[in-house]
């Protein structure tokens, strides 16, 4: 599998003051599914946000298919449209990531950017709808949708670009279970379609669902491990340091017990 | 769903970087402006929440720290010469030096509105068209004095020294208030300071109406940046003055909807923790030792001034 990502010895901090992330290397095989797991705060979507050139690190190297991705690096025309082209943000606050009229605009605005004509975006909005199944959304303002209807549009959005590499930052937190399984499936089609698809998460299930390839960020905001999900995901003592799952009491009649608890039942057959 | 992926999803982009050559971005001073504001904004209220309280003037109580500004802004405004505003701004300068504070950055904010508020609006009164004198810089001359609508306009048109003496007075005075504004602010944890205000008999719908503004500066810079961020991540080329004008004005219609649901979610969570109306505080400590020197050295400072 062929590289596309690789962070060097990453760090950012937040008004030079608050660590966000702190010394990351790790690296992205093209078509991988990639996850990006750890406790809230430990930095999961400032990586992402490096990952996707909209903020840069003040230590260490972000490649993207072996070119430097800098803030000077993206200055260059050639080279901002070659990246963006590539390379889709889904924001965690779909609220935030919606700024169109109307979700045809939203699905528009994208295609249009990198140079897509008028007719090719048109049909590429359609279809994303026609996927997504919002077909009916077209002409809606985007604060006029639900949660999940925004969550859709939001991919939608990105999905109109045709982008090689998907960054997902936390993409089911807040859906129904239903949504969540729609987007669990969309995802696992993108990823057969070719598509490599990096996603932050606290979500484990998610993670074992999609079978990722995982990062682990500690407190600390460092690389804790990295690995495939069940060397990851079955590394309790790991979980457990590391805050993703904890330990609670609860009874069985008028025994009470203390055991390990994540919130996420393992897919087993 | 595999089979529904669209076609145009599964086109493959070529893995090379293209040669280049079409040149940098230009970015709207508009988009710079924007960004670069939201990011003071967000930076100046972490410093402020985080100013530390082991430093001269930080560990002082904020109500000295609360009488001393007001006093001294009073001093400022009485004033008629020079002088003791040059004394006030240096005593102000050592102090922000003993608070171990960043000069540049204090100063350059300090500047920066005293220029526009101060030098830039009284500047009009520097010309003995506004302001009658004698006249030390001559700009242009006519050939006879003349009457334009209610204005009688002088032959010799220039700038007057009582004129810039006043300009220099405002200006000085705008520094001056400015930089003792900034220098509490900046040594008093923002908490401190509602604090301080409410024991000094401030209105609690006026303490509400400081404490709720201030809260929603922040939340308000951090929705304008992630809103940049978000439109920067769609982003492949550049986009003209027109386009950056109209996205801004698209965002500002946004954000004010926002604004106005967020407020009314904040009330009704303020009203489900059982606000009535008042502001309560915690915690009202005594005055120690040294926050009455303090309060005792600057009055007397202050008198001195006073006199001078």
């Amino acid at each position: 599998m062929e590289e596309i990502i690789r962070l060097e010895e990453l760090s950012y901090s937040y008004y030079g003051k608050i660590p966000a992330v702190s010394g990351i290397s790790l690296a992205v095989g093209e078509g991988a599914r990639f996850a990006v797991i750890g406790a809230n705060g430990t930095g999961k979507s400032t990586l992402l946000q490096i990952m996707d050139g909209l903020i840069h690190q003040s230590e260490g190297k972000y490649f993207f298919r072996g070119n430097e991705v800098s803030e000077k690096a993206l200055e260059e025309r050639d080279f901002l449209r070659f990246f963006r082209e590539r390379v889709g943000y889904v924001f965690q606050d779909s609220d935030i990531q919606l700024f169109c009229p109307t979700v045809l605009d939203e699905l528009l605005y994208g295609p249009l950017q990198i140079g897509v004509g008028d007719k090719e975006a048109m049909e590429r909005a359609a279809e994303v709808m026609r996927v997504l199944k919002i077909e009916n959304l077209k002409d809606r303002p985007p604060y006029m949708l639900s949660g999940g209807e925004k969550k859709r549009v939001a991919i939608g959005s990105v999905l109109s670009m045709n982008p090689e590499v998907l960054l997902l930052d936390e993409p089911t937190n807040g859906l129904d279970p239903r949504t969540q399984c729609f987007l669990v499936e969309l995802m696992l089609a993108l990823s057969e379609a070719g598509k490599t698809l990096v996603i932050a998460t606290h979500d484990l299930s998610l993670v074992d669902e999609l079978h990722a390839d995982v990062a682990l960020l500690s407190e600390e905001h460092r690389l804790e491990k990295t690995g495939p999900c069940e060397d990851i995901l079955g590394d309790e003592d790991l979980l457990l340091r590391v805050n993703l799952i904890h330990e609670h009491v609860h009874h069985h009649g008028e025994a009470a017990h203390k055991h390990r608890h994540s919130h996420y039942p393992f897919h087993r057959h | 769903m595999a089979n529904k992926v669209p076609a145009f999803l599964l086109e493959k982009h070529s893995p090379a970087r293209p040669p280049g050559g079409r040149g940098k971005m230009r970015i709207p001073f508009i988009e710079r402006g924007i960004h670069n504001l939201a990011s003071v904004v967000k930076t100046g209220y972490v410093q402020w929440e985080t100013s530390s309280a082991d430093r001269f003037f930080q560990a002082t109580d904020a109500r000295v720290k609360v009488l001393f500004l007001l006093f001294y802004v009073v001093i400022v405004s009485l004033k008629r010469d020079l002088l003791p505003e040059v004394l006030i701004g240096v005593f102000v300068f050592v102090l922000v030096l003993a608070s171990r504070l960043n000069v540049f950055n204090f100063y350059k904010r300090v500047l920066f509105f005293a220029f526009l508020f101060g030098f830039l609006v009284t500047l009009p009164a520097a010309f003995n068209v506004v302001t009658g004198g004698e006249v030390i810089f001559p700009l242009y001359h006519f050939s006879a004095p003349f009457n334009f609508w209610i204005y009688p306009i002088p032959a010799e048109i220039g700038i007057t020294r009582e004129g810039l003496y006043s300009v220099a007075m405002v200006t000085s005075r705008m520094a001056n208030s400015l930089a003792l504004s900034f220098f509490v602010l900046l040594t008093t944890p923002f908490p401190e300071i509602i604090r301080a205000l409410k024991v000094l008999r401030v209105p609690d719908a006026l303490l509400m109406v400081i404490a709720l503004a201030y809260k929603y500066i922040f939340v308000f810079a951090k929705t304008v940046e992630d809103m940049h961020l978000a439109k920067k991540s769609r982003l492949a080329g550049g986009i003209s003055d027109e386009g950056a004008r109209r996205w801004i004005a698209g965002r500002i219609a946004v954000i004010f909807r926002k604004s106005r649901l967020r407020s009314e979610e904040a009330y009704k969570a303020m009203l489900a923790r059982g606000f009535s109306g008042d502001v309560r505080i915690h915690g009202e400590r005594k005055l120690l030792g040294r926050d009455w020197a303090t309060g005792i050295a600057f009055l007397a400072a202050g008198l001195l001034f006073l006199w001078i």
